[in-house]
């Protein structure tokens, strides 16, 4: 530790917590400069080494630090954070712990003057709280049946990933499905798993779809039916195959001939429970996954391959309920209960070759349930996953539009606007507080001068050049990396909701925070 | 040699117990104890700061200082014994474990002063006894007792949580939890039991967004296809299986002669499990809640009649749930009569944060809320709860007594003046005693102010002062504006 020329306050003995307070801010430091060059549309990507050898590249700031392997408590304080940024907003996980970097390193300067943590914590609470406002101030407004800044908001997300050249495709697909699965004068929140991402190896991005109904990558078990029209489709839970008690059994036989009859009940009782099936009016048929026995004997999938029935096995447990929403059919746990009540109806179910496998669509679904799936494709492994959670942050920020119905300008804009019009509010203020606020101001403008230097732009310049714009009133003015120059970035269709915004700056407080109460590391046996 | 063996001593302790005597066990004992004091100091007051706990990969933060001193391993006796301290007077009030542990401490390393001036540890215990008694004689006479106006006695209330919240993580946001906390055991309505107060952490949000839910909230899901929301629900609680019956007769088997009688078997286990939901329905109900699994047969069986079917409904909290819903839990269904079904208002499924909950509302047992923390790191929101959880056992030991007395250092000196007083008209050593309880007493408030960042010594020497008046009631107001308000019992 380098022994810095402390004014030696009188009374005090504060070695052991100034210690612990360097170390912990010094930890978040190095957390949040590793993440900084993914910040922007042109951020970079990490290529991260799994422990049993699996890599993964990603843009994407929460599953970035979730990979890695933090030891210090004060950095896994900051991976939490990413996460709960996550499950909030969905997007800006790489911006609130730059953020939180940035102000933990304000907050140092401001310890090494002497101020005391708490003073400072409250201070940052309260410019947090005004931030709030101001960019509340700022947003503008928009309807959910305006498509457009739907789109525009999706567009900015994608930009900053490795798909984004898709980004005219994946876009509107993304706005579609979310629009299809809500109720646009009543929602105030969108459950994410009505829209189902399905992946599967080949291809290029560019042949992803979405489908208004289901996907299936199961294996179909009667391979030679390929294609059912006006299909009424049966969710069974129970198993075709011979039965079998719970306990052990065991079928003892004294006699040779006994053996035929064995065979031919077997045959008798599988017979028979195909024929209900068929008798119900059932052409397509889902069985559910049993831990019981076989789920589907070879026998059955004779029967029903004769009887025309298209069967796809294996399908999951928590599946059931999505696949109900979606066709409306309702699971059979019995034979006895195999009505054509029960069964749910689709215009079409075909299976169609891809790469290495079919999969199974089923479309057209007679009562439009509020569910959608999305259908991606990838050439390899890497990209197909950061494809995945490429659409999960679009549909996220598309679901917080849902959830404040209000977007900001991107591109830097916001920050700057909030870093002046708080570096005003300080001077209003008398003693610590003033300064504090005007700490946290600095703090913000590390994000337009990461967003600078990812695009290969001088940070100093540009960002000095967008505080005079800002002060000339023009609050739109942000940071177009594609031209290298300042323009109105709201012209440029840059937009995101103002939830992830808002949620960026609370979290990253509320977490930095209690980072600077923290004054002791202790090692505790068990907690 | 034999003769050298005769001169070693004789050892009687099995290798690796030891012994220590006299001077040496006293003193191990004084640095055990004043290391554990010195280490949470730090904590106490509202400038208190928070401590890392590491485990393994699981980190803590917090402020509390049972939770602190129950995670950390001492191996010195003394130590020990100051652990054991803060967990009871954690048990018995909820607050104060900080408090107690530094005064302990402090008293300690008065009394090895005193030992090293040659004073036999028996004057100092019965000067201390003496000195207690005069302390908490004068503590009495100080406190006041509100509860006869409802109004003032609520106002008190928000203070006391106020105080409490002061020195956690809360602080910021301690207006809005304390009012929380406030409701949340008037709903109690005397009683001490915060078994009907349940807290449920989602990560996400921040912590103003938390609040406090009427009806009580259950992480669980209703099964497929069942109606999503029922009103004037009677519920029925039970703890069986549902999935298939079996012997518990480890290798038992059935052997038949042919397929169709194993299908005959089959077809009798599901009539089996047909007839135990023919039974549950009997008892007329709407809503089955259960402890363990419900298989799909079952499931759907439920769900044909219309009945909610709940399973794996909170292991651990079954009977909280039972105790809310006012229902007994069942095992064997034969006798509808006897058993007693739960009830409320209403049930339905809502959605915080990206879960869905089931929400009970208007409960058999009024008293029961759900108090639902947001957060922005799990960190954050374990040590919400903790806070919240002092801040509820404290409210609810006021209710049931009710005097109240001062903090912010004031009844610490109080009590001191009361004791020095004592000392000067006392003859003997017992007197040195007393006057090295009174000086531990005031190192409360000194420390509060060091962790503030003041200068202690002038603060305390002015609230010593200021108390000689015997009339005013001094403390030390680092926040400004607040009333700070404290429980007699800690």
């Amino acid at each position: 530790m380098e022994n810095k020329a402390r004014p030696k306050k009188a009374f005090q003995n504060r070695e052991k917590p100034t210690a612990c307070r360097e170390s912990n801010i010094a930890a978040a430091k190095a957390v949040a400069d590793a993440i900084r060059t993914s910040l922007g549309p042109k951020g970079m990507d990490k290529m991260i080494q799994g422990s049993g050898g699996d890599v993964t590249i990603t843009n994407d700031g929460a599953t970035i630090l979730k990979e890695m392997q933090v030891l210090h408590p004060a950095a896994k304080m900051l991976v939490e954070l990413s996460k709960a940024q996550d499950i909030e907003a969905g997007d800006g996980t790489t911006t609130v712990v730059v953020l939180a970097g940035s102000l933990l390193n304000g907050a140092q300067k401001l310890l090494d003057k002497g101020v005391h943590p708490t003073t400072i914590s409250e201070s940052f609470q309260q410019a947090a709280a005004k931030a709030v406002e101001i960019l509340s101030d700022m947003a503008t407004s928009v309807e959910l049946t305006d498509r457009e800044s739907l789109l525009k908001s999706a567009t900015t997300a994608l930009n900053s990933k490795v798909v984004s050249q898709f980004s005219p495709l994946l876009a509107p697909m993304c706005v579609d499905a979310i629009l299809k699965v809500i109720d646009p004068d009543r929602s105030t929140n969108v459950d994410l798993r009505d829209v189902k991402v399905v992946k599967k190896l080949g291809g290029t991005v560019e042949d992803t779809a979405m489908v208004e109904g289901l996907v299936f990558t199961q294996k179909v078990a009667t391979p030679t039916i390929t294609r059912v029209e006006k299909a009424h489709i049966g969710l069974i839970q129970f198993q075709l195959s011979p039965p079998k008690t719970d306990m052990e059994n065991q079928v003892v036989i004294s006699d040779y001939t006994q053996m035929d009859r064995i065979v031919q009940q077997e045959r008798q009782y599988i017979l028979e429970l195909c024929k209900a099936i068929k008798k119900a009016g059932c052409n397509v048929l889902l069985v559910q996954k049993s831990i019981l026995r076989d789920a589907l004997s070879d026998l059955a999938v004779h029967f029903l391959t004769k009887l025309k029935i298209l069967t796809i096995k294996d399908v999951e447990r928590d599946e059931i309920e999505f696949i109900c929403k979606s066709v409306g059919c309702k699971p059979i746990a019995s034979v006895d209960h195999f009505t054509p009540e029960m069964l749910g109806h689709a215009e079409l179910v075909e299976t169609a070759a891809t790469g290495d496998g079919k999969v199974v669509k089923i479309t057209g679904p007679a009562t439009p349930g509020r569910t959608v799936t999305l259908l991606v494709r990838g050439s390899n492994k890497l990209v197909l996953e950061e494809a995945e959670r490429s659409i999960h942050d679009a549909l996220c920020v598309i679901r917080c539009l849902v959830k404040k119905r209000a977007v900001i300008a991107g591109g830097g804009a916001p920050e700057i606007e909030v870093s002046q019009k708080l570096m005003e509010y300080a001077h209003t203020l008398t003693g610590m507080e003033s300064y504090c606020v005007r700490a946290f101001a600095e703090a913000l403008e590390v994000i337009p001068c990461t967003l600078a230097e990812n695009a290969g732009l001088s940070p100093i310049s540009t960002v000095t050049e967008l505080r005079n714009r800002h002060a000339k009133g023009e609050k739109t003015a942000g940071i177009n990396v594609r031209k290298g120059t300042i323009t109105n970035i709201l012209e440029e269709n840059v937009v995101q909701p103002l939830l992830v915004s808002t949620s960026a700056f609370e979290l990253a407080t509320e977490t930095v925070r209690s980072i600077l109460k923290i004054d002791d590391i202790l090692n505790a046996q068990r907690v | 040699m034999a003769a050298d063996a005769r001169l070693q001593p004789v050892s009687i302790f099995k290798s690796g117990a030891g012994e220590e005597k006299a001077e040496t066990a006293r003193t191990s004992s004084f640095v055990g104890a004043i290391a554990i004091g010195d280490l949470v100091k730090s904590t106490l007051g509202p400038k208190g700061m928070d401590k890392i706990l590491v485990s393994g990969s699981s980190v803590t933060v917090t402020n509390d200082g049972a939770t602190i001193l129950k995670s950390i391993g001492v191996d010195n006796p003394a130590a020990k014994l100051l652990v054991e301290i803060s967990k009871v007077q954690d048990d018995e009030v909820g607050d104060g474990t900080t408090s107690v542990t530094v005064f302990a401490a402090e008293l300690l390393r008065e009394a090895e002063q005193l030992i090293a001036q040659k004073i036999h540890p028996q004057t100092i215990i019965a000067g201390w006894r003496k000195a207690v008694v005069v302390a908490r004689d004068a503590l009495t006479a100080a406190a006041s007792d509100n509860s006869a106006d409802s109004e003032k006695f609520g106002q008190d209330l928000l203070n006391i949580a106020q105080t409490t919240l002061s020195s956690k993580i809360l602080h910021q946001h301690r207006d809005f939890f304390s009012q929380l906390a406030v409701n949340a055991v008037m709903r109690l309505k005397g009683s001490t039991s915060l078994e009907a107060i349940k807290v449920l952490k989602k990560l996400g949000g921040s912590l103003s967004e938390s609040y406090l839910d009427e009806g009580f909230l259950l992480e669980k899901k209703i099964g497929v296809n069942q109606p999503k929301r029922v009103e004037n629900a009677r519920i029925l609680i039970a703890n069986t299986p549902m999935d298939t019956d079996k012997i518990k007769v480890f290798g038992s088997r059935v052997r038949v002669d042919s397929t169709a009688k194993v299908a005959e078997l089959e077809q009798a286990e599901k009539e089996k499990m047909k007839r135990k939901v023919e039974k549950i329905l009997s008892h007329d109900i709407n809503v089955f809640i259960n402890r363990q699994l419900i298989y799909n047969y079952p499931e759907q069986l439920f769900a044909d009649r219309g009945v909610m079917a709940i399973e794996h409904a909170d292991f651990e909290g079954i009977e909280r749930l039972a105790l809310v819903l006012g229902g007994e839990i069942v095992s064997t269904f034969d006798h509808p009569e006897l058993v007693k079904l739960g009830k409320c208002d209403l049930i339905e499924e809502v959605m915080i944060a990206e879960d869905k909950l089931l929400r009970f509302s208007g409960v058999a047992l009024g008293e029961a809320c759900t108090v639902v923390l947001r957060g922005a790191t799990q960190q954050i929101l374990d040590e919400a709860e903790r806070s919240l959880h002092d801040a509820l056992c404290v409210l609810s030991q006021t209710v049931r007594e009710s005097r109240i007395v001062y903090g912010g250092g004031c009844s610490e000196v109080l009590m001191a003046n009361a004791v020095r007083q004592l000392a000067t008209k006392t003859p003997g050593k017992e007197s040195v005693a007393m006057e090295a309880f009174a000086r531990a007493l005031c190192q409360l408030p000194a420390i509060i102010a060091d962790n503030a960042g003041y200068d202690s010594a002038e603060l305390v020497a002015q609230l010593r002062a200021a108390h000689m008046d015997q009339t005013s009631f001094a403390g030390l107001g680092t926040v400004t504006h607040i009333q700070v308000i404290e429980l007699l019992m800690s």
